[in-house]
Order: structure tokens, then sequence, then C-alpha cells
């Protein structure tokens, strides 16, 4: 267990200095000021046409500095810890209070602490070989399982972040954050026909994540559903009945309505549910949570990066939005506790309202049920390349795979097509909701101006209109 | 700001630090940049960044084995000790003498002070935090314009922007390049709410190396223009509609079939282009240039990120498939000829289906097009979507506005369009000649026929 005097000597800094830099940040008049130190490893290994041929390892290092006066935001950064490059990046950032704002006070936050993510076998410790022999473990698993498989890609992604935080309200927090990602992509061909598929899944745990049961699982998903690929079709396009499937369909509820809950946008005018705290918007079958709680997950945190404790956030609770997502900055404008959802990609960022795990939870009917009442419409399972306007809150995601549904029952599969829609009018065309919440465990990554690792999930759910584009 | 003696003798130390500890053979980029932004929201400063960077990235080749690391700790110690861990690292992996350096002949001699295709302006190191701050006002929107007789200004966001970056690439068989950019870039949205309250947004950029080539003062007008062009939009029935894109979002038509002439996705069989050297897949007449050394245009360079000399060359040539784009690597696995890594600056000539059309071949714009081709959409955005890698099979949500007899009608709402991307090119009817100069990818508007949309 690392102590704070371990992370003292990770980032060559002592109290008194953090003091000394806070004081000169805020020299010119700033109402807050935060340091982030991080020192970054990553670690990755590729295995292709039968061997793990390349791989490396990657080191980043330094601080961020943030002054803030009002709501406007000074930032800099250093890559070296050396005193006078700190002070010269504080200078930086300092230089937002020469422009005139009302003052905003910054609260202290509650202090609650987590363990979130207690990794019994750290990522810097773990033998490369072992990770070799897991990946050449997952392309054995995969190509038993069935002979049209043409090339298979493993991969291993894996960092471990050491970071400081320290503010100018006396806040000093420390956090070890572990990310392991396992991943396959596999190619298949049958007659002249050739189809893919890639399977993830990521956690904030060490290597102890690469389990037996966890290869056996991907190689499982892996080759699921490629017959129903081969065969797929696209659809005649129109409007119709769309049912979500559950876990990874929740995708499209981080895009297409996570998104105009977080608060910078709300606080700017420009989301579609600005000024709409307290109103129903959906129906009352219908719960959005926020979670940086869940262990484990790729989205949670201890902390978030501004050192606020984690939290789980309920945006709606039985169709009325309750709470936007906030950052200190929007959290002091609105005048409510932070929701711990300040987060960034790295020291070279400043901190924005991010989403962490974002799910519905589950309803009172049953995915049969869900799909027995749609004569003619489409089930999907898997979305992709997701893309929402946040103003307007129209969507469009692409569809990887699924089943038309007739006359209440699934059957020809089909892929390539998109949905489109309008983020808030498809939350309040949600008529059912089933018992079977699933976070999917894939390798999300949201990419808001910055890359932050999140999840998702979701019940079945039947959406009565969405225009789906097929031939 | 730029790379130093000393860091450059960092970077040395790396290739004989390696060398000296077992690798056959090393190559060192060593990569510096500083950034200052100044945003703006709603005409008040909201946010002053400045950000300064210097990392090193290896490339290490020991016992026919390969690995790449990286680090921004640049201190000789430091730099050991990551040099010793990421041989031992190196030697963990499975063999593949297809990793090595490409070969000497094949490198970049004429890169040596970094500014040869005239990417870097002196003006960069006189630039004072005043003069940021009065371009970054200058994009301030006219009060004028915050109020219409449809709409109302909700929001404007703008930012200001300018770096420099300076990349210094070295090899073990003695290979040394350098390129030094700097860049000038200004970004504004705006969003506008209408009468019955709907919102919409717009955003406009512009870009150059040269300080006097950014434009900051129209950025956020053209930004407002592009949030108010969408109020009002009308319901399309779906159907096959003449579909012309904007240049500014063109290249969206054109990365897949780059990504499929990429030699790793054809030896991986995840290429709808396997197969496709000295075929004529496009129509007769298209070609598509990677003009890689030309001066003072963003994308430039003359080595790629293994110090190969890039070429001006055709991609496709007169609708035939000319060149894969096949690293070291990729040519000792697929037992092919070793070209570029990637393409620099793709550049689409003008192309015209009907040659009995009377137009300038040197000047097609948009709305010439729109004149060509009557009645149809006008693509200004795309909004998710993809296209499927192994089959070419794409669908990509889409704004813009219908037109007819060359005019403007009404925006569009909700659509969808879905297709072949090769059967899309083989429907082309028109490319013209305005790309955008701030642009990496020098696409043009673009005319396809037939186009499938869904409402």
């Amino acid at each position: 267990m690392k102590t704070i005097n371990d992370y003292m000597d990770t980032f060559a800094i002592a109290p008194p200095r953090l003091e000394q830099l806070t004081a000169r940040a805020l020299s010119k008049g700033g109402d807050f000021c935060d340091l982030y130190f991080e020192h970054t490893t990553y670690m990755n290994l590729l295995l292709k046409d039968g061997e793990v041929t390349s791989g490396g390892s990657h080191t980043d290092y330094g601080v961020g500095i943030r002054v803030l006066k009002g709501e406007k935001t000074g930032y800099a950064y250093s890559e070296s810890t050396s005193m006078a490059d700190m002070l010269a990046a504080a200078d930086a950032a300092s230089a937002i209070a020469c422009s005139p704002a009302e003052p905003r006070h910054y609260a202290r936050t509650a202090d609650r602490r987590y363990d979130l993510y207690p990794s019994r076998i750290d990522w810097r410790t773990a033998k490369v070989n072992e990770l070799v022999r897991v990946l050449k473990d997952l392309e054995a698993a995969i190509k038993v399982k069935d002979t049209r498989i043409v090339k298979i890609i493993a991969r291993i992604s894996c960092s471990v972040s050491d970071v400081l935080m320290y503010n100018s309200s006396g806040e000093l927090t420390t956090d070890s954050r572990p990310m392991g990602s396992l991943i396959a992509s596999v190619v298949f061909q049958q007659n002249g026909k050739t189809e893919s598929k890639s399977v993830s899944r990521s956690f904030r745990m060490g290597a102890e994540m690469l389990s037996k049961e966890l290869i056996d699982e991907l190689a499982a998903e892996a080759v699921s559903g490629i017959d129903e690929r081969f065969e797929a079709i696209r659809p005649a396009g129109g409007q119709m009945p769309v049912v979500m499937g559950a876990g990874a369909s929740g995708i499209l509820l981080h895009e297409a309505m996570g998104h105009a809950f977080e608060a910078d946008f709300n606080r700017k005018g420009q989301s579609i549910f600005a000024g709409r705290l307290g109103e129903k918007i959906c129906s009352d079958k219908i719960s959005i949570i926020d979670d940086g709680t869940i262990a484990g997950n790729r989205g949670s945190g201890n902390y978030d990066d501004e050192g606020v404790p984690a939290q789980k956030t309920y945006m709606v609770e039985h169709g009325i939005l309750t709470s936007y997502l906030h950052d200190r900055i929007s959290a002091a404008w609105y005048g409510v506790p932070s929701t711990g959802n300040g987060r960034r990609e790295s020291f070279r960022y400043n901190p924005i309202p991010r989403m962490r795990a974002t799910y519905m939870e589950d309803g009172d009917t049953t995915r049969e049920d869900i799909i027995r009442s749609v004569k003619k419409g489409i089930y999907v399972d898997e979305f992709s390349n997701g893309q929402v306007k946040i103003g307007e809150g129209d969507f469009t995601f692409y569809v990887k795979s699924g089943f038309l549904i007739e006359d209440g029952r699934l059957t020809a599969p089909i892929k390539d097509i998109n949905v489109i829609g309008n983020g808030p009018e498809a939350l309040a065309d949600i008529s059912m909701v089933a018992a079977d919440l699933k976070i999917d465990n894939g390798t999300w990554t949201c990419g808001k101006e910055q890359n932050v690792p999140v999840t998702c999930g979701i019940p079945t759910v039947l959406v009565d209109h969405l225009t789906v584009g097929g031939e | 700001m730029m790379i130093t003696e000393i860091e450059k003798e960092a970077a040395r130390f790396c290739i004989e630090h390696a060398c000296s500890h077992g690798a056959e053979q090393a190559r060192i980029s060593l990569s510096k940049s500083v950034m200052d932004t100044i945003a703006t929201l709603d005409g008040e400063i909201d946010k002053v960044t400045h950000n300064a960077d210097c990392s090193i990235y290896m490339y290490l080749f020991a016992d026919g084995r390969y690995g790449t690391f990286s680090t921004n700790k640049l201190d000789k110690d430091s730099l050991a000790v990551f040099i010793s861990n990421a041989l031992e690292m190196v030697r963990t992996l499975g063999p593949d003498e297809c990793w090595k350096l490409p070969a000497k002949e094949r490198l970049a001699t004429d890169a040596r002070d970094g500014n040869e295709l005239g990417l870097y302006d002196p003006a960069y190191l006189s630039l004072t935090t005043d003069e940021r701050l009065g371009f970054a006002r200058s994009m301030d929107l006219d009060p004028s314009l915050l109020k219409g007789e449809d709409h109302e200004v909700i929001c404007v966001e703008s930012e200001w922007s300018d770096s420099i970056d300076d990349n210094y690439l070295i090899d073990s068989q003695g290979f040394e390049g350098r390129q030094t950019e700097t860049s000038f870039s200004v970004f504004s949205e705006v969003t506008v709410q209408d009468k019955e309250g709907h919102k919409y947004s717009g955003y406009w950029w512009d870009a150059s190396s040269r300080l006097v080539g950014c434009e900051a003062s129209s950025c956020s007008r053209k930004a407002l223009e592009k949030a108010i062009s969408q109020i009002g939009p009308e319901e399309m029935p779906s159907g096959h509609y003449t579909m012309i894109t904007d240049p500014s979002v063109s290249s969206r038509l054109v990365s897949p079939i780059l990504n499929a002439l990429n030699a790793s996705s054809i030896q991986q069989k995840v290429s709808f282009l396997e197969d496709s050297l000295e075929r004529r897949l496009f129509p007769e007449g298209l070609t598509l240039m990677d003009l890689a050394r030309t001066p003072g245009r963003p994308g430039s360079r003359l080595f790629d990120t293994e110090g190969v000399a890039t070429t001006d060359s055709a991609i496709i040539s007169d609708g035939v498939v000319k060149e894969y784009f096949v690293n070291t690597y990729m040519a000792a696995k697929m037992g092919i000829a070793p070209t570029v890594e990637d393409i620099s600056r793709p550049c689409l000539l003008p192309y015209l289906k009907d040659e009995n059309l009377k137009l300038a071949e040197n000047d097609i714009n948009l709305a010439d097009i729109m004149a060509i081709c009557h009645d149809g959409i006008v693509v200004t955005g795309f909004n998710g979507g993809n296209c499927n890698s192994v089959t070419g099979d794409f669908s990509f949500g889409v704004e813009g506005f219908a037109f007819k007899d060359g005019k403007r009608l009404h925006p569009i709402k909700g659509m969808l369009i879905t297709g072949n991307i090769l059967e899309l090119w083989n429907h082309l009817i028109a490319a013209g000649t305005d790309a955008r100069s701030c642009s990496r990818w020098q696409i043009p508007s673009l005319a396809f026929g037939n186009v499938s949309f869904s409402a």
C-alpha cells in the first residue's frame, strides 16, 4: 500500500512546495487553484499471425496546474517537477485572473474514501512472458471454436497511473489507478464472403483480471452470432419500433442522452435539457444513473480528477430530470455540490464534466414480452460509431448486428444499417423497460474533447419510433 | 521552443545506448511542441492554456524482435534505465525477421534544417500575449448578429490557438531528418434557438502554417451562418437522390478507400480493396494523388514515420488503383515492394463525368456543381455511421439541404444514406476544385448520382 510519502517521493515534491505553488498560482487574484501530478506507465502486447511479435511500454510524467477565476480557467502543465518549471507553469495558469470575472467560492468536498480497485497483481510487476501466454491461450481458445477463422489479432493493453492532487482549499488526495484491457479481433471467411468481429473486456484491476474464465468468456463471445452475420441482410428503411438489447446498447444512452446531462453544456445553454431540472422528461418507469462507485469498473475512480470522492448520481429518477453531472466549476455556478464528474485524460488537460458508468435501472417487464409486443420492427444488440449533436439532440448510430422483428418474433439477422433519432424524443418514446440490466465491460472510451474510459449499460427497452436507414 | 542540441544529444544517446546493449538497429523520434490557446465564451475570455511537451519515441530491434517505447523523462540516467528495461522486454517477444529498418537508399536525404517545406513561420517567435488576445477578441460576434427575425444566439464559443511542432528523427544507419512546423488556428461554435425553442449549432474553423494565412475575424460569423442555415428543417421522403457533399466534409467518403489501401488491412483480410492493384475499380478519369511535397501546405512532409522519402504519386490514376501503403514490415511480410507508411496529403483532381459540360476545370465550386445536377441534396455534415472495412458497405447519418434547379430549398431532417462505397464512387458525377486550403485532405465538392436516402 503506497503512503502519501511514497507519492511525494514519486513527484519529488513536499507539502511546503505544494503550498508555495498554489500561492504563486493565486498571486494574480484567482479564486481557486489545483495541482494534478501524474505518473503513468503503459504497456501493450499484440498477437498477430500466431505470434506476439510487437509490444512496448510508455512512460508519461508531469503536473497540471489550474487556476479558476469565477468560471474562467487558466491551465498550464509541466513535464518536469523541478520547482522552477512548476512555478513557470503556475505563472502561465495565473494569467486568467487578469481578466474580469465575478468571484466564486469553491467549497471543500466531503471526505469519503473508497477502495474500488484493490489491485492484487500490479501491472508494473507483471511478467511479460506470462502476458504473452495469456494472448496465446486466448488465440487458441478462439481458433478451436470455428473452422472459418482466417485471422486472429489479440491484444493486452494495461496501465497504472499514480496521481497526487492538491488544491488551494488544502485538500490533498492520492490514488493509484490500474487499467487492463484484453481485446480480440477475428476474421471469418465462408464461400468467398468475409465477416469480422471484435470483442473486449476492460477493468480497473491488476493483472489478476486475466483469468481462464475471462479468456473462455471472450473466446465464446468472439465466435457467437457469426452464422447470423453471414446471413444478415439490410432491411427496408423507414420509421419503426426499435428494441435495444441489454448491455452494449447502453452506448446510445451515453451518447444520445448522457452528454446532454453534462453540466457544462447546460451552464452554457447549449444542451436540450438546459433549464429543465425538475421537469418530467420521460416515462416514470425510467431512472438513469451515472455511477463512479462500481468496483473494478472501467469508468470508476476512488476520486474524480479534481479530488472529489466517487459518487453515484441519478440524472433521471422515475422520469424526472433530477441532476446534471458536475465538476467543481459547474457545481459552484449552480450552487450545488460536485457530483464527482470532473475528469481529464491526463495532466495535459483541465478537468471537465464527464460520464463514468452510465446506465438505466431495471424496469418491470421481460425481454420476451417486449419483443412479443412488436409487430414489425428491429431488435439491435450491438451499436457502434454513434454521434450526437448536443444542442439539437439528434443522434445517429450504426447497427453492427441485430434482427428483424416480425409478428413478435426475431426473424432475419440484419447488419450495416443506421438508426437515427432525437435523444430527448427517443427517451420520451421508451414505452417498455425489462428487468435485465447489463453493464457492458468493453473498452468504451468517450471522446468529448479528451479521451476518458467509461462504461455503459441498459436493460432491454422498446423505443416506439426511430428512423432506420436500410435499402 | 525548438529542439536544442542538448535534446538532439539525448536522442543520439538513445541510439548509442540501445546499440551498445544489444540492439541490432534502432530508430529514435524526438518531438517537441509548444501550444497556447485563448478561448472565449460569449465574448469574454473563458480559458487560457499553455502547453509544452518534449518526448522521445524509440523503435528497438534486437535478436530478430521488435518493440516500441516512449518516455518524457529525458535525463540520461532515466533514459539508460528505460532503454535497458525496454530491451529486456523486446527479448521476451516472439521473433519476426520482417521487423527491420528501411533500406538506407529509401530514406530521405533532404530534410536537414526542418524548414525545407516552408511550414515554419518565424512570426511565431515574436507573437505576444496581447496579440493572441487581440486575435481571440477579433473573433467576437458582432452584437447586431445576436438576434435575428427567426432566431437568437444562445452561445458563442471561440478559440485561438498557435503552436510549434519540432520533430527530429534519427536511426542507427545514420539517417537524420527534421521537420519544424508552426500552426495558427481558429475555431468557433455557435448555438442558436428558433422561435419554437429548437436549438441548432454550427461550427467553422481555419488554420495555416503562416500567421497571416489564418482568418480569425470571420470565423464566428461563418459558424453562425452554418447554425442559422439549419433552422426550419423539413422531412423528405426516402428515395434515391443526387447527393453533393460540401468540401468541408467530402473527405469522409475518401477515408474508407485510403484505409482499405493500407497493406496492414489487406494482409489481415479486412480490406474491400484486396487484389485491387492495377485494376480499374473507380470511374475512368478519376485521379487521387498524394502530393506530399508541396511547399507550405498542411500535411506536406519529406519523410514518413520510418524516415522513408515521400514522393508525389498517384494513388488512383484514371480510375486504376496504383498504390498500396506498405511499410518496411508489411513489405517483408507480404513479399511486395515497400512504398510509404501512410498517405501524407491526399488530393482529388477535378472530374466531370459528362465531357460535354463547359466548365473551366480550374474553377468548379459547390454552386457550379448544384447547377450541373439541377435537383438533389447537399450534405453539409455527417452525423455518425460507419463503412464496413471488409465489404465497403456504409451507412451514414447526414445533415444538409435540398436543392432544386440548382437553388437551395430547405434544410433536411433526420436522413441517412446507405450503399457500398465502391458503387457510390462509380456513380460520381463531378469533383470540384474548391477543397479548403487549410485542410490536409484536399477533397473538393463531390456529386454522386442515385444515392439511397432514408428518412
